[in-house]
This record gives C-alpha cells, sequence and structure tokens, in this order.
C-alpha cells in the first residue's frame, strides 16, 4: 500500500514536472541556427535548369546541400567529429556526390536532390591520396581512389569495386595523383624523390599496367596533366615548367620550358600553384591552365601543339577558377579594386578575352576577412551570353554568393559553427529611460534647473509614450504578416523583463558576433586577424550597460598557445566597436586572468593578469585601482591548475603586485591526471541558506564561495583498474574539504558546481553504463558564522552526502540553469549526443533522496530513491530541434525570476528559455484577458442596475 | 378617564376649528367648566378626577427585592463563567477538526483565536456588567482566566498545526546570505 501511494506521488510529482512547449508556441521563444563549417568543396548542380543545389563539404566533416536563392539548407549529413570522419574529398557528377571519408576509410554516393545516401563501400585499408572520376565514351562510369599502394575503381552506380591493383614499389615510390583523360587509360603518378618521377598507366577495362614510364626529375614539384595527356609540372628552384607527353609510345624526356622564355617575371619566393579543369571527366582536360607566380599574381597559359604560351598575365589577382556552362569554359579572376572591394570578372579560357558586362563587383566588410576561396557557376543566359554567379569564401569563414552586378543574395556566418565561448549582455536603456537615467548621475545645479530638467525629460517620456502608442495603433490596422518587427543596432533597447539580450558570441576563427537573443539576427561582426587557429579565448564582461552613460565593455582575452603570449581585445558588446581604452602590452605569457569585483571610478571591473613569473598586471591600473588592490591585496587570492605537472598551487597577492605562494597540492601525474577544474560562477545567487526538514529543523548548506571541484582521471585505462577522481579543494587555503575515488570509472566527465552540490556524469567501465554522482555538502543544523564567509575560519568540515543514478544514454555537455534570485528550482541542462537538449529537474539528483519513503522524507517532498534516471521526451526543451554536435550550454537569468535564458551552441545555435518552476511570476501565455475583462465588466454593469432597480424599489415601498 | 376627555376634547375642537360658534346652528358641549381655557380644565382636572390618596409616582416594591440579588449574582456568575464552559467545547472542535491545514480547520482555529480575544478587548464594558455583583472581581478574574485559557488552547491548537513560527526554518528566508571574506579566481594555465 505505501509502495503504491509512492508510485502515485512520484507520478504526480512528474506529471507536475512537465514542462513541454505547446503546439502553438513553437518558435515563439526559441530559435536555431544550423551551420555547416568552413568549406572545402564546393560544387553546383546545373545539369538542369529547374534544380539548382550547391553543393558543400566542409571541414566539420559536413556533405550539405545549399539552396543558391536563399542560402538556406536543403539537407545536411553530419558524419562523425574528428578524423574518423574528415572528407577527403568531394566528387560530383550528375545526381551523385561521392565522398571519400575517413582517410580512405568510406567511399560514399549521396543523391543530391534529397541527400539519402546512394550507396557506401569500405575500401581496403591504406592513406588515401587521391580520387578522380573516370569516364569512357563521353560517360562517366567509374570513380578511381588512390591509396599509399593500391588504386581501385568502382562502379559509379552502385560502388561495387571493378578492380584494384597494387601499385609497384609503393614503398620507395611516393604516388601523388591519378589522372584520366577519357580514353581507356588511367594514369598514376608518383615520384621517388631526388630522383625520377614515376607514371604507371592503367587498363581502365581490367585494371592491366599497360606501360611503366619514368622522368628523371630532381626536386619536386606540383604537376597537372593539361590537354591531351601532357604533364605539366612547376618547378620552383629551376623557375622553370617541365611538359611530358604521357600518352606517347616511347619513352620521351621531360622538357623543360623556363619561365623566363614566356616573358614572365616572377616574385621572390615563387611557390608555384596550377589550376587546370576538366569541364567533362569522359574527355580531356583543357588545354589552357593558371599558373600562381606570387600571391596576387597568375598567368593562363595555353599548350597547342606542344608549346606552352601565356595568354593573358593577371596582376594583382588574388583568386581564380575555371567554370564550364555548355561547351564554354570561362576563367573568373578575382581582383582588389580597392581596400574594402574586390572585383571579379570573366575571361574567355580558349583565348584568354575579357567578356563583356561581366564583373562583379564585392564589397568587403571592413570588419571581415580577405577573398580566401572563389567557386563561379557559369551558365548560358537566353542571348547565349555567360552568366555567373559567385560563391565567395573569406578567412572568416563567412561565404557569400553573389551576382551580377554585384548584388548579394545571401551570407552565411559559418564561423558560428564553431562557437568557443560566449557572454549574454544586457542591452542598453532606451534613450528616454537613460536621459532620465542620467539625471542621477550629473551634479545638482540648483533647485530650478533640476525641476526644470525632470519635467523635460518627463515630457520626452510622455512623448515617447504617445509616439508607442501611435505606432501601436497604426500597425493595429494593416494584416499582421506585414507588421514586421526590425531589430536594427539603432533600435536595440532592453525589453521590460530583460528577457532580450546581446548574445557576444566568440568563434574559433577569430571572429565575434552579436547576436540579438530575441531573433538570432547577427547584429555586428568583427573579425581578429591574426588569431592563430588553436588559440585560446577567455571573454570577460568587465563593465555591464547598468553604468550609463559609461557603455558596456567586454574583454577578450586570446592566447596564441605557441608563443604563450596574450593579447587583449576591448570592446563594446553592444556595437562591437573597439574600445577607444587602450589595453596593457603584455610581454610575458600570461597564465590567468582573475576578473575582480573591485571597480574603478568609470565603474569598469579591474581585471588580473597573472603572467609566468607570477606577477600581476591590472587592467585599468588607475592610481584609484592600484590604491583599492593595496588595501584588498590580503584578501586576493587565485590559483592556477598545471595539468601537465598534475599541480595546483594557490598565491595570495602582495602589496607590490607581485604573488607569494600559500599552498600547493600535488596531483601525481603518473596515477592520475586533472581532467577538469570548476569553481561556482560569480553572479549566481543562492536565496536559500539551507533545507528545511521534514521536522522543520533546518540543514545549513555548505556555501564555500571559494570551493574548486577538480577531477580527475586514472592514467591507467584498463577497465578493471581505471577510476575517476573528486577532490573538492578550498581555493584560498588549499585544504581538501573532500575527495571521492569512483573506481571502475572512466571519462569523458561532464561536471557542474553549483551552490552547495557537485554534478557529474562519468562512464562506468564494470556494468558498462552512463552514471550520475551527485555530492551535497551540508554545514548541519547550526551555522559556524551566519554573516561573514571566510576560508581562513572554518574550523568545521562540512558533511557530504552521496548518491549515484543510472543515466540511460552519454552526454555531450552539462549546465545548470541560473536566475536572478536564485529562488527557483535548479534544473540540469544536459545535451544529449542525439541533439536533444534535456532539462533535468535537480530534485531527481539528491542524495537525500530515501530508500524507503517516510512520513519526514514525504513532508520534504523527497522522491523515493530509483537508480535509474528517466529520460523524458517532454523534458526535451528543444522538442525536434535538433542541435548537432552540442558542445556548450550557456545560461544567463533574466528579469524575471522564473526564467532562465539558454543558448546550446555547437555546429548549431539554439536559443530559448526554460521556467524551472514554471512561471509563477507572469500571466500565462493564454491567459484569457477576453473573458476576464467581460466578466468584470459584466459584474461592474450588473451592480450598476442592480444599484439602481433596488434604489426604484426603496422608493416605491416608501410611498406605499 | 381620559378617553371621554379625548373624545369631548375632539368635538370642541372640531366645533372650534369650524370658525366659532357664531357660524354653528348648535353645539353640544358635554364637558364640565367652560371651555374658554384649556389650562384652567388641566388644572382642575387633578383635583377633579382622581379619588383621594391617588399618587401618579409608583412605590417602591420592597418584599421581592432579595429574590433579585440572587438572580443578578446569578447571571453575572454565568457571563464570567462563560468562557471556562466553552473550553470542553472547543476542546472537542480542536480534535474533531485535525491538524491538517485546510480551510475549515483554519476557519476554526481563527474563530477559536478572536473569541477570546474579542472579550479580552471589551473588558471593561463587562466589567461594568458585573459591577452589580458584590463579588464583581472574583468574577471579573475568573472571566479573565477564561479567557486567557480560550486563547491559550487557540495558540496550542495552531502551534499543533504548525502555525506558530517556532521553528528555526520559519526564519530561513530571512537569512542574508554571509558576506564573502576572501577574492579568488584563476583555473587552469591557458
Amino acid at each position: 500500500m505505501a509502495n503504491l501511494r509512492t508510485c502515485l506521488a512520484f507520478l504526480f510529482l512528474c506529471c507536475s514536472l512537465c514542462d513541454a512547449v505547446y503546439e502553438d508556441q513553437v518558435g515563439k521563444f526559441d530559435w536555431r541556427q544550423q551551420y555547416v563549417g568552413k568549406v572545402l568543396f564546393a560544387h553546383f548542380e546545373s545539369h538542369s535548369q529547374a534544380s539548382k543545389k550547391l553543393i558543400l563539404a566542409t571541414d566539420k566533416n559536413i556533405v550539405a546541400s545549399l539552396n543558391p536563392r536563399t542560402g538556406d539548407l536543403f539537407w545536411r549529413q553530419v558524419d562523425k567529429a574528428g578524423p574518423e570522419g574528415h572528407i577527403d574529398t568531394l566528387l560530383f557528377h550528375g545526381q551523385d556526390a561521392v565522398v571519400v571519408t575517413g582517410n580512405g576509410r568510406l567511399l560514399r554516393s549521396w543523391e543530391s536532390s534529397v541527400g539519402a545516401l546512394n550507396w557506401e563501400m569500405l575500401l581496403d585499408p591504406g592513406s588515401f591520396l587521391a580520387a578522380v572520376l573516370v569516364g569512357t565514351q563521353d560517360s562517366v562510369k567509374f570513380v578511381a581512389v588512390l591509396k599509399k599502394a593500391t588504386v581501385s575503381l568502382h562502379y559509379l552506380s552502385n560502388g561495387h569495386q571493378k578492380w584494384t591493383e597494387t601499385l609497384p614499389d609503393s614503398d620507395t615510390v611516393h604516388y601523388q595523383a591519378v589522372y584520366s583523360s577519357g580514353g581507356s587509360q588511367l594514369f598514376v603518378l608518383g615520384v621517388v624523390p631526388h630522383s625520377h618521377l614515376s607514371i604507371i598507366t592503367f587498363n581502365i577495362e581490367d585494371g592491366e599496367i599497360t606501360k611503366c614510364n619514368s622522368a628523371p626529375m630532381l626536386s619536386l614539384r606540383v604537376c597537372i596533366l593539361v590537354g591531351q595527356g601532357v604533364l605539366i609540372c612547376a618547378d620552383a628552384s629551376t623557375l622553370s615548367l617541365y611538359m611530358l607527353p604521357l600518352s606517347s609510345e616511347e619513352p620521351v624526356g621531360l622538357q623543360q620550358v623556363p619561365l623566363q622564355s614566356l616573358d614572365l617575371d616572377l616574385a621572390l619566393g615563387f611557390q608555384p600553384v596550377l589550376l587546370t579543369t576538366q569541364p567533362n571527366p569522359a574527355r580531356p582536360p583543357l588545354a589552357q591552365f593558371f599558373l600562381q607566380l606570387g600571391p596576387d599574381h597568375h598567368v593562363l597559359l595555353q599548350l597547342s601543339d606542344g608549346h606552352l604560351s601565356p595568354l593573358r598575365d593577371f596582376q594583382p589577382a588574388f583568386l581564380v577558377s575555371f567554370a564550364t556552362t555548355g561547351e564554354k569554359t570561362v576563367a573568373a579572376v578575382l581582383s582588389p579594386k580597392n581596400e574594402t572591394a574586390c572585383s571579379v570578372s570573366l575571361y574567355s579560357a580558349d583565348s584568354g578575352r575579357r567578356l563583356l558586362d561581366t564583373t562583379v563587383t564585392i564589397h568587403l566588410d571592413p570588419n571581415g576577412g580577405k577573398p580566401e576561396k572563389l567557386y563561379v557557376h557559369a551558365f548560358l543566359k537566353k542571348d547565349d551570353s555567360v552568366g555567373y554567379r559567385v560563391l565567395v569564401q573569406t578567412e572568416d569563414h563567412t561565404i557569400t554568393f553573389l551576382q551580377q552586378p554585384g548584388r548579394i543574395v545571401w551570407t552565411r556566418e559559418e564561423a558560428l559553427a564553431d562557437v568557443v565561448t560566449m557572454e549574454m549582455v544586457d542591452l542598453p536603456l532606451t534613450g528616454t529611460q537613460a536621459e532620465l537615467e542620467g539625471e542621477f548621475g550629473k551634479k545638482a545645479d540648483g533647485l530650478a534647473a533640476m525641476v526644470l530638467k525632470r519635467l523635460s525629460s518627463q515630457l520626452i517620456l510622455l512623448q515617447a509614450w504617445i509616439a508607442h502608442l501611435w505606432k501601436l495603433f497604426y500597425d493595429a490596422r494593416k494584416p499582421r504578416s506585414q507588421v514586421k518587427n526590425e531589430v536594427t543596432i539603432e533600435t536595440l533597447a532592453r525589453d521590460e523583463f530583460n528577457l532580450q539580450k546581446m548574445m557576444v558570441m566568440v568563434t574559433a576563427s577569430g571572429k565575434l558576433f552579436g547576436i540579438d537573443s530575441k531573433s538570432g539576427m547577427v547584429l555586428w561582426k568583427h573579425y581578429l586577424r591574426n588569431v592563430q587557429p588553436n588559440a585560446v579565448f577567455k571573454l570577460m564582461v568587465q563593465r555591464t550597460t547598468a553604468h550609463f552613460p559609461h557603455p558596456p565593455q567586454c574583454t577578450l582575452l586570446i592566447k596564441d598557445k605557441e608563443t604563450g603570449l596574450a593579447a587583449l581585445h576591448v570592446f563594446n558588446p553592444i556595437f562591437g566597436k573597439k574600445s577607444h581604452v587602450t589595453p596593457p602590452t603584455l610581454s610575458r605569457p600570461v597564465l590567468q586572468s582573475l576578473l575582480l569585483p573591485l571597480m574603478d571610478q568609470d565603474y569598469s571591473k579591474v581585471l588580473l593578469l597573472i603572467d609566468d613569473e607570477y606577477k600581476v598586471t591590472a587592467f585599468p591600473s588607475t592610481k584609484n585601482v592600484l590604491q583599492q588592490l593595496q588595501e584588498m591585496a590580503s584578501a586576493i587570492y587565485f590559483f592556477l591548475v598545471d595539468a601537465s605537472q598534475g599541480k595546483l598551487s594557490g598565491f595570495r597577492l602582495r602589496k607590490d603586485l607581485s604573488t607569494e605562494l600559500i599552498w600547493e597540492v600535488v596531483i601525481p601525474p603518473e596515477v592520475q591526471k586533472i581532467v577538469a577544474v570548476k569553481g561556482k560562477r560569480a553572479n549566481e545567487h543562492v536565496h536559500s541558506q539551507g533545507r528545511v526538514m521534514g521536522d522543520r529543523s533546518v540543514l545549513y548548506k555548505y556555501l564555500n564561495p571559494n570551493l574548486l571541484a577538480v577531477v580527475t582521471e586514472s592514467v591507467d585505462t584498463h577497465q578493471e583498474r581505471s577510476f575517476v577522481g573528486v577532490f573538492l579543494i578550498d581555493g584560498v587555503t588549499g585544504r581538501i574539504i573532500h575527495e571521492a575515488v569512483q573506481r571502475k570509472a572512466r571519462g569523458p566527465i561532464h561536471l557542474v558546481h553549483s551552490e552547495n552540490w557537485v554534478v557529474y556524469e562519468y562512464w562506468n567501465a564494470k556494468s558498462r553504463r552512463n552514471e550520475f554522482s551527485v555530492l551535497e555538502l551540508f554545514e548541519g543544523t547550526e551555522l559556524y558564522n551566519s554573516t561573514v564567509f571566510s576560508s581562513l575560519d572554518r574550523p568545521h568540515l562540512p558533511q557530504v552526502l552521496q548518491q549515484s543514478y543510472i543515466f540511460p544514454s552519454s552526454i555531450s555537455t552539462m549546465e545548470a540553469t541560473l536566475t536572478e534570485k536564485g529562488i527557483t528550482s535548479r534544473h540540469l541542462l544536459v545535451g544529449l549526443p542525439s541533439g536533444a537538449i534535456l532539462s533535468l529537474p535537480k530534485m531527481f539528483l539528491d542524495p537525500r533522496r530515501p530508500e524507503m519513503a517516510t512520513e519526514q522524507s514525504r513532508e520534504e517532498n523527497l522522491i523515493p530513491y530509483a537508480p535509474e534516471m528517466p529520460i523524458r521526451t517532454e523534458w526535451f526543451i528543444n522538442y525536434n530541434q535538433s542541435v548537432t554536435r552540442v558542445r556548450g550550454i550557456y545560461t544567463a537569468p533574466s528579469g524575471l525570476e522564473s526564467t532562465c535564458l539558454v543558448v546550446a551552441y555547437g555546429l548549431d545555435i539554439f536559443q530559448t528559455r526554460v521556467y524551472p518552476s514554471k512561471q509563477f511570476d507572469v500571466l500565462k501565455d493564454d491567459y484569457d484577458y477576453v473573458l476576464i475583462s467581460s466578466v468584470l465588466f459584466g459584474l461592474f454593469f450588473a451592480t450598476m442596475i442592480s444599484k439602481r432597480l433596488a434604489q426604484v424599489k426603496l422608493l416605491n415601498r416608501a410611498w406605499r | 378617564n381620559a378617553v371621554p376627555t379625548g373624545g369631548m376634547e375632539e368635538v370642541a375642537v372640531s366645533t372650534r376649528g369650524g370658525g366659532g360658534t357664531r357660524r354653528m346652528k348648535w353645539a353640544l358641549e358635554l364637558s364640565l367648566g367652560n371651555t374658554r381655557s384649556r389650562g384652567d380644565r388641566q388644572s382642575s382636572q387633578g383635583d377633579t378626577l382622581y379619588p383621594i390618596g391617588y399618587s401618579d409616582k409608583p412605590v417602591p416594591d420592597t418584599s421581592v427585592q432579595e429574590a433579585d440579588r440572587n438572580l443578578v449574582e446569578k447571571r453575572c456568575w454565568d457571563v464570567a463563567l462563560g468562557p471556562l464552559k466553552q473550553i470542553p467545547m472547543n476542546l472537542f472542535i480542536m480534535y474533531m477538526s485535525g491538524n491538517t491545514i485546510s480551510i475549515f480547520p483554519i476557519m476554526m482555529v481563527c474563530m477559536m483565536a478572536w473569541r477570546p480575544i474579542q472579550a479580552l478587548m471589551s473588558l471593561s464594558a463587562t466589567f461594568k456588567l458585573l459591577e452589580s455583583s458584590s463579588q464583581q472581581w472574583l468574577q471579573g478574574i475568573v472571566y479573565l482566566i477564561g479567557n486567557l485559557l480560550g486563547s491559550a488552547l487557540a495558540i496550542y491548537k495552531c502551534q499543533s498545526m504548525g502555525l506558530l513560527p517556532t521553528h528555526s526554518s520559519d526564519w530561513l528566508a530571512f537569512i542574508e546570505p554571509p558576506q564573502r571574506m576572501e577574492i579568488m579566481g584563476g583555473g587552469m594555465v591557458l
């Protein structure tokens, strides 16, 4: 009976926790943006006029198809992350996109119209070198794949292997490329360094080696196949091109053509790049090709009758590309016009003549990067002239699609596929609100002036209000579809409940974005040039919007992994502009930074940067700040964790901004390695200082703001001997508050540390399942010191409770919700590999859950312990909007206590709001205003009428 | 004896209201004395109509006074003991309503608490009521004790229902978060 009751109570609890969205709420508070990443290969599908598509393969292991009209995704196929799913090449023919992935592990063919998998073939082991489409008799039937030691030919229709052949002398010869020029032969080019070239010719029908050529060649360079089977190689050391006809019967030596004989002047450090085109794999490549002589110097060359001749010299020209439509092939050249614009022009590939009216002007964003890649889609117009569209990829991973004469059709910010860190910043007040606020900031200048000022600002407020009403009235007459709430950087203003914020996102490519959290629109972007690809970023909000008229200020710490040197980028998070505040120059490598709650006279928080000599640099470093630092120095501590040496060390600031080491904890790196260290979030508030027990006493929480959770993993990964260690260390004193070892457990470990609890997730190697474990710290029924918390004066260790649960899925990331005052109950937001984001109530992860429900535990609303943690689909806050490869979840409080803003980022970006304790402070979305107001008015009138009736009746009675 | 006088008067008035004797053909005067002056008639009435020894003032009855005093005393004791007599009833109601917090037990507790408080507030009025009694002070004290007992009972009921803020958990919401003495930060070496 008792069991049934607990079951019922549990069910009731679960029902009351359901907070899935209703159908009509879809997309109301949330949005998702899907990205593909940096484009590696792009092809235009152009075999029919009706269905035009853009097929892309990216560095995020994605094959995708874009709508060239809007830039939206038609479909997207996401492969495994990492080298296992890396796309080696993308070949495109007809409706088939053939992809080699995972360093030649798999050969796949995707159907380009719907993104379905045509076929998939597991290739023989061996590292991938090249792949090419092979055509015979004017039709493309095969794909040739060249690997380290083999070459194989596969049918394009079903992927079956036609033949595979071992390459001779594969340990000495470095095979490089495979070519076919439409005949019945397949050429494989190999190089023996400092010796000779080796060209092997295979018969396409049976894979038989028909010929083995070799040509002496001392140093090596790039080679291409041009025209009717002529190999052209460029050599930087001899400054010449080499020609070698492949199809000739008798072995012919290399024919050297010095570049000077072609009247080409060379820049220093000549790195030759050759570019050819083969419009149809069943036909030989064109006889024309591009040779890159310098970073902005290209030349179009032609091979005719065994002679090379330059057709046209392009200087300056950053990028060149070929495009084919029908029988015509054109060369597109991108050349700089001025500082902020480039132009693309078409030239006839046959003659090198410039085609008229084919210039597209590309305006470059001054805050963006330089063009990096150029893809041209040419088509024949009705009058048989060539029209074209251009896809330009810039250094900052932006892809822009342009059409003549320079109209941008769409732009995609693919840098957002790799968000590293982000912050949410409150929007500024409107001009009128700021006007009112400004009054308080200024000095008093007489009573009358103040009154006048107040009156005038109130007048402005009234005016704004009337304007707002008028706009409402004006908009109400228009149909709803026409009313567009265009968000621009000028109209940005904080809303009533501070639900709309500015998302400042830092991406791995070094591009910063400011995104409106309500609409997902990119409001500003700023590309930081010369950011190294593996740089580390740390974003800090130094001044919020609350200090009008001082602008808000964010600081981004960028540390170069190679040199260890760091730079600071100080900017305004609302407008993205670089601040005029000059950050300190950091001459020594920076180890860590620390944002203090101290403020200078301009209300910007003080940032301390610790260099490798453990000296501290303050930013801003005004006299005021230095004075404050001197006063506070003895209370400022910081800790550094060196994972490679397994060392945790604590430092204290001295008055002269040097530091002294006060504690050190060494976790032997031979046994275990530190994988994560988490403190508490600085903006976290805890409303309740304790928990009410069933007997109405209080169990006080151990709320140590200096507590660190350190997670280690054993170096030994054997199933029986692996373990996960959790240490709770006080960051000020270095005291180990608690340590726990989870035996037969393995990472990856995800950790959340908040309030008085730590939740972590690990892989239980013995039971082969994912488990959650929760640690909660309590001070006991008495508070040691209720007014101040000092880590230096804590004689008693806290009581630690722990419980573990089985979780039915692995997880990608985990974060806890955060609200303004911390009254709302907490949820854990768990990003699952499936792309779902689970909002898991913290009350399920409570070490005080009893095994048997008692009167007291029921009084406390404790759910009886159940080892399995449920995953309910109603708890998915992103319903069917999966966030692929979710890497991080960011939570921010809003102005409403019930509401927490959530941004999940990975390959996609998803923004929504969550209400962990339901919306207790707002009327429901579907609140029936009409009914309530009609009832109110009805009652009001009924009262009036009955009052009158009563009066009449009284009067009549009086007359009787 | 007043009725005939009224009738006579009425007739007299109506005849006079008619505009005087001159206009009337005839008049009947039934009363004694003349019609000219009312004051004369009034003053003459007492002397003429009441029998000898008739007195307007009531004579106090001294024979039943002893029994009345007992009655008052009893009545006063009733008032004084009223609150005490209610206590068993209240106990029964308390027992019946239980300790769950819902609308009816709360209403009962409110009634139980409110009645003694009201009585204590109107204590002076009750004391005035008891003024006539000889054991006024004793009764007053009993009345007071009864009411105090009643309110104590209500408080006990509140206590057993958990409505009184007597536990530390009731003051939990007022505890301010402790001020932190040290500033700490840092992390993994970047």
